[in-house]
């Protein structure tokens, strides 16, 4: 049976009224978003301002009054701090958008609600744990970019987790004979474990950096060589943002295991300009990382806080439909959502967000041919 | 309206799904097609409409505006590239907010995916592979110029009229030339279902 004749119609088009100005011909087409007001930029700074000063006193602190701080990674802890004032900064402004805004509160909301916790206590573990540590997701795109990915992850995870405390003076590594090989790793002046520097354990505690950076380079590589060879990934790339980032850390890894190569292999050769090449290489990335692709790794923990916002809303069967197909479009509560960001930017046609992407094709298509062109039919 | 651009002739698809086939060559999102290609009253009539991203000026690029995590770029051309993949969390806010309902969501791979006027090739001066394989003409990759210059009369509109609010794009539409004053009618809101007001 042929599907009822659905006359669907749209309003008349009317022509525009003369006052309209013309359109001019080249929009300023330069980025997505209007700049960051006054207001957004002076919280931003706040922000930036209110973190650095925060880290300041921790390291001070941790490092029991700088008696543990390694002048010696001075610069490395200079970095960390430029890097928690420009995140906290970009944070601030990328918040404030209202896309983001709105997720934000969202995101957290589901976060934190007592309710969700109650109706489902593993959702918030197994999402972190699937979405950002195991990045499930990455499998569905390509298994060697997951895999390569997950080796990034891992190296710089176990890398940023040795080195950060170590430059803020909260690890120390102290022989109470001097030269070992008993160690004592203490943290913010705590024992906290007791090794031999000659056995595995002691191993691992002092190669732990070279293991990050056997992680890491494979990982980069792969990711290196896949942005000169895949035509889908060369489309629009930009050296700036798709791939200094891989350079960078294939620099600091490969400096990083050259410097051990120089402790073992070459007496300490050579190790004073490594030592120099490793710290530029790696204040550079750390002062880079708010502004460019590595802002990513502050941006992905909001995609558990949508996710977790549209599951709960799933769980209470809360599901919007469009509403010509009957088709879900999208839960209730996310619809709600997206129409008040396009309120937010007067985008004026946020009513049709209630139709699905097919529905509204079709519409527009039978539009055409009832006010424009019927002769196709 | 962009110089070289895509320009939609509805009257000419015969709905072949030449275009369907090649988008999915394309080497941005090479095995997925992007475009769509939609029959606007299945059943009693052969009409279909080709869709591919209006590359939207005016609002500039509503997707990238609605994206929490800035993963759509508009570049400087005008074109409204698909996410970043490093950015996108595949929340669907583009997928819903388009008014042309142009962007497609992998929802296990978390991302968003939409045509980008075959960028790797466009970017080269090449034409992109919809219109380089439409066999009528009803895609067609070009200037305003040369498409009146092989069609001599035709009329193209970038503007798409959504209830009151107009939406200027890149991308035209063939139409008649006594409607080429008027905005084309996006097709929303519905005013009436087999003869009954629903608004």
């Amino acid at each position: 049976m042929p599907e009822p004749s659905e006359t669907l119609a749209a309003e008349p088009p009317t022509p525009p009224p003369p006052s309209v100005p013309p359109r001019p011909a080249e929009p300023p087409l330069t980025g997505t978003l209007p700049p960051a007001g006054p207001s957004v930029t002076a919280r931003a700074t706040l922000a930036g301002t209110l973190v650095s000063v925060l880290l300041i006193a921790a390291i001070v602190l941790g490092s029991r009054l700088l008696r543990d701080f390694d002048s010696a990674l001075l610069p490395y802890a200079v970095a960390t701090v430029f890097l928690a004032f420009g995140v906290a900064y970009r944070y601030t402004v990328w918040v404030s958008a209202p896309g983001a805004r709105r997720l934000f509160k969202k995101g957290f909301g589901s976060f934190f609600s007592a309710a969700n916790f109650r109706k489902a206590p593993t959702a918030v573990p197994r999402m972190i744990a699937t979405y950002l540590g195991f990045q499930k997701f990455l499998g569905a795109r390509s298994r060697s970019r997951w895999a390569a990915h997950q080796l990034i992850f891992w190296g710089c995870l176990l890398a940023a987790a040795i080195t950060f405390p170590l430059t803020w003076g909260w690890f120390t590594f102290t022989s109470s004979t001097g030269s070992g090989p008993g160690y004592e790793m203490r943290i913010w002046g705590f024992k906290v474990l007791g090794f031999n520097a000659l056995n595995v354990v002691g191993w691992l505690m002092f190669h732990g950096l070279d293991i990050a950076a056997v992680l890491v380079i494979p990982g980069a590589s792969y990711f290196l060589w896949r942005r000169m060879k895949d035509r889908g990934a060369i489309t629009g790339q930009r050296f700036a943002y798709d791939l200094l980032p891989l350079i960078c850390l294939i620099v600091i890894s490969v400096t990083g295991l050259l410097l051990t190569f120089s402790s073992i292999f070459l007496h300490g050769g050579g190790y004073e300009f490594l030592a120099l090449m490793h710290m530029v290489s790696v204040v550079f990335t750390l002062i880079y990382i708010p502004f460019g692709k590595f802002f990513h790794i502050v941006q992905r923990p909001a995609a558990v806080g949508m996710q977790l916002f549209k599951y709960t809303a799933r769980q209470d069967e809360e599901v919007f439909a469009c509403k010509r197909c009957g088709e879900p479009v999208d839960t209730t509560p996310y619809v709600e959502n997206l129409r008040g960001t396009m309120q937010d930017l007067k985008l004026d046609f946020n009513a049709f967000v209630e139709y699905c992407p097919r529905c509204k094709r079709v519409l527009r298509g039978n539009a055409y041919l009832a006010h424009v062109k019927k002769g196709f039919k | 309206m962009m110089g070289r651009t895509i320009f939609i002739d509805p009257g000419r698809c015969i709905g072949c799904q030449a275009c369907v086939s090649a988008c999915r060559e394309c080497d941005s999102h090479r095995g997925k097609s992007m475009i769509h290609l939609d029959y606007t009253d299945p059943g009693m009539s052969v009409a279909s409409l080709p869709t591919v991203c209006m590359h939207c000026e005016d609002p500039v690029a509503p997707c990238a505006e609605v994206c929490p995590a800035d993963a759509i770029l508009v570049t400087a051309d005008g074109v409204v590239q698909q996410a970043d993949t490093s950015r996108c969390i595949g929340c669907a806010n583009c997928v819903n907010a388009c008014p042309f309902g142009v962007p497609k969501i992998d929802l296990q791979a978390k991302l968003q995916m939409k045509c980008n006027l075959c960028y790797d090739r466009t970017a080269y001066g090449l034409a992109p592979m919809c219109a380089t394989v439409c066999p009528t003409g009803a895609l067609f990759y070009g200037t305003l110029e040369e498409l009146q210059a092989e069609r001599p009369g035709v009329q193209v509109a970038d503007s798409f009229a959504f209830g009151d609010v107009m939406v200027s794009t890149g991308v035209a539409m063939v139409v008649p030339a006594d409607k080429v004053q008027w905005p084309v009618p996006g097709g929303l809101p519905v005013v009436e279902i087999n003869g009954v007001d629903v608004r």
